[in-house]
């Protein structure tokens, strides 16, 4: 009779609390392999650190890896070995079923897999299952978490630096100051970087370092061509799905040539092509540009109403953006011309985003996680100094739904202000040029009460979208 | 370390009237400051919260087992509940919960003894037979000498 040897499995677990459900799947699996008749050894990754860890002559030996983890186990040492990678929960849930499918060799070979969400980003945000909008959500989210310093920190820098004089950065300008400078360019260097992160690191979550690499030439593409974060995000998605498309197409090179592709073949061959791509994407930018303000300029002595509704739907559409940038400088233009009215708008519709974050995080704490809520407190700040960009990590996680909230949110401050004839004839600076407006006083009550409607409408969003967060 | 401070049967309350995921996190933050094992009731509740939003910790058999990890647990607890209603868990079982485990730990915590004893607690109900025991008890008493054995 032949001697059958007994099938070796090893298995790594995690969760991202490290107490309970890590040592549940532990057991799970042990029962599962007793059940079924093979050698198991679990490597856990609790609180306590990692136990019970696997050499790699165990992983060697082995013919199958079960990695039942919400959280990074290492799981580059298993590169090569059939592999099953799920959920902590679905091993608790159906441990048999993981076992019998290496058993009966249905596992494939471990290769370039999806990143595991963001650790620094925890509470609510990691997403469980494989659904489509899940996996979409968690590129976005890994995006995001990433872009998000950058983007306080330059808006922060900004503002400071504005409080010496809005133009204080300029050598030419009365209000000049050297520090101020430095303030300024520091937090320009900052903001500029934002873009090119969030492709990067929706790239990253998608197809691990290859990607981001790709997701970061992108978005500088992306960003240099004046397409705002929407271009960002797409840029980062193509990147990623590209480099995944790429790795598909060379799995079948010999193993040698692994080196290879890391260093030479997915950079050279994933940069051309993205850089092809993102350059025929922002091609015509600069003629929607120019088309969207002759568009603009028609409107400028309409009824107050539409024109607000207008401005406050191009401010909040990309937030910094092309749309936003286009209504900014056709302002300008009027501005030079002595219209101080349009430009008054403008500063409503501009500030009222990261307000309505802001106001929300305050109101809604509840539904805001940790980063959420700073990021929110930052947003006092880069609203009143009309930073549109802070709310730019807001929208990012879900621009569907949440650029139509603000458009409202700024539709509103935009008309009510137009109503009132407020007057604002300074380029930038939000509330810090309060001085030279004319109507101070309804300005703001216009910008508070635009803010205040959208931030209950994010909070209530964000209230949804946490109990759903619980399916 | 002493089993007694983790879990006692001033820790346990049976068929409460609760109805609702929230309830029961008020209930059990309730019972960890009135033993003295944390120090703020809505930074407890918080914590649970935060921690089901990760992933439900609802499992089998109406089992479910809470916890957290904030600063105002001044040490380690396990605190336990059982409902009179099944309450909406999202288990893995589909099945509403009404036996609640919770683990309570400190965030600055020294020692791993407690993370040990409650590891063994985790593995064990993973058991058919040991949550069987745990359901047919009937007072906290009885709850109390079945789960003591386990965290030894």
């Amino acid at each position: 009779m032949e001697k059958v040897k007994k099938i070796k499995i090893v298995a790594a677990t995690g969760c991202p609390t490290g107490i309970a459900h890590t040592f549940m799947a532990e057991e799970a699996l042990k029962k599962a392999a007793e059940k079924l008749g093979v050698d198991i050894k679990v490597e856990t990754h609790g609180q306590v650190g990692v136990e019970n860890q696997l050499s790699p002559e165990e992983i060697r030996d082995a013919d199958g890896v079960i990695i039942a983890a919400d959280k990074d186990v290492k799981a580059e040492r298993f590169f090569g070995k059939p592999t099953i990678d799920v959920s902590v929960q679905r091993a608790i849930k159906d441990a048999e079923s993981l076992i019998q499918a290496i058993i009966d060799g249905k596992a494939e070979k471990y290769r370039l897999k999806n990143n595991k969400a963001d650790q620094n980003d925890h509470t609510g945000e990691i997403s469980q299952g494989n659904s489509i909008g899940r996996s979409i959500y968690k590129h976005l989210m890994n995006g995001v978490s990433h872009m998000l310093p950058f983007v306080v920190a330059g808006g922060v820098l900004i503002a400071v630096s504005f409080t010496f004089g809005i133009k204080s950065f300029d050598p030419k300008d009365p209000t000049y100051n050297p520090f101020a400078e430095m303030l300024f360019k520091t937090g320009k260097v900052s903001f500029d970087l934002m873009i090119p992160v969030l492709a990067a690191f929706i790239a990253d979550s998608i197809a691990k370092r290859s990607g981001m690499v790709i997701g970061f030439i992108g978005g500088m593409i992306a960003n240099s061509g004046g397409t705002g974060f929407l271009g960002a995000i797409v840029a980062g998605f193509i990147a990623g799905y590209l480099v995944l498309l790429l790795s598909k197409l060379f799995t079948n090179l010999p193993q040698s040539l692994n080196g290879l592709k890391a260093i030479f073949l997915y950079p050279v061959i994933g940069v051309f092509l993205i850089g092809g791509i993102m350059t025929t994407l922002v091609a015509p930018m600069s003629s929607i540009n120019e088309t969207m303000q002759a568009f603009l300029s028609n409107f400028q002595d309409s009824n107050p109403i539409l024109l607000g509704v207008i401005i406050g739907c191009m401010d909040a559409f990309d937030l910094g953006g092309p749309v936003n940038k286009a209504a900014y400088v056709t302002a300008l233009a009027l501005l030079s011309e002595g219209n101080n009215y349009f430009m008054a708008g403008i500063f409503s519709a501009s500030m009222t985003p990261p307000l309505i974050t802001a106001f929300a995080s305050v109101f809604f704490r509840k539904y805001f996680n940790e980063s959420e809520r700073s990021a929110g407190l930052v947003n006092f700040v880069l609203g009143c100094t009309l930073i549109t960009e802070g709310a730019i990590p807001f929208a990012a996680k879900n621009p569907i739904v949440v650029i139509p909230i603000f458009m409202v949110g700024s539709s509103i401050s935009a008309a009510l202000t137009y109503l009132m004839g407020v007057q604002v004839p300074a380029p930038h600076g939000g509330f810090l040029v309060a001085p030279v407006v004319t109507g101070v006083f309804q300005w703001v009550i216009a910008i508070l009460v635009g803010s205040l409607v959208g931030a209950i409408l994010f909070g209530i969003y964000k209230k949804i979208s946490f109990a759903n967060a619980e399916e | 370390m002493d089993r007694n401070n983790i879990l006692n049967i001033h820790h346990i309350s049976l068929n409460e009237e609760l109805v609702s995921q929230q309830e029961v996190f008020e209930r059990i933050a309730e019972l960890a400051v009135q033993n003295g094992i944390a120090s703020s009731q809505k930074k407890v509740v918080e914590g649970l919260l935060e921690r089901e939003r990760l992933s439900t910790t609802g499992f089998l058999d109406g089992f479910a087992i809470p916890h957290t990890q904030v600063g105002e647990i001044v040490r380690p607890g396990i605190v336990i509940l059982s409902t009179k209603h099944g309450i909406e868990w999202r288990s893995m079982d589909d099945q509403p919960t009404r036996f609640f485990i919770a683990l309570l730990i400190p965030k600055n915590e020294a020692g791993t003894i407690h993370l040990q004893i409650l590891s063994s607690l985790s593995r064990m109900l993973m058991h058919d037979d040991t949550r069987q025991n745990l359901l047919s008890a009937e007072s906290a008493q009885e709850v109390l000498e079945k789960i003591m054995p386990i965290l030894e």
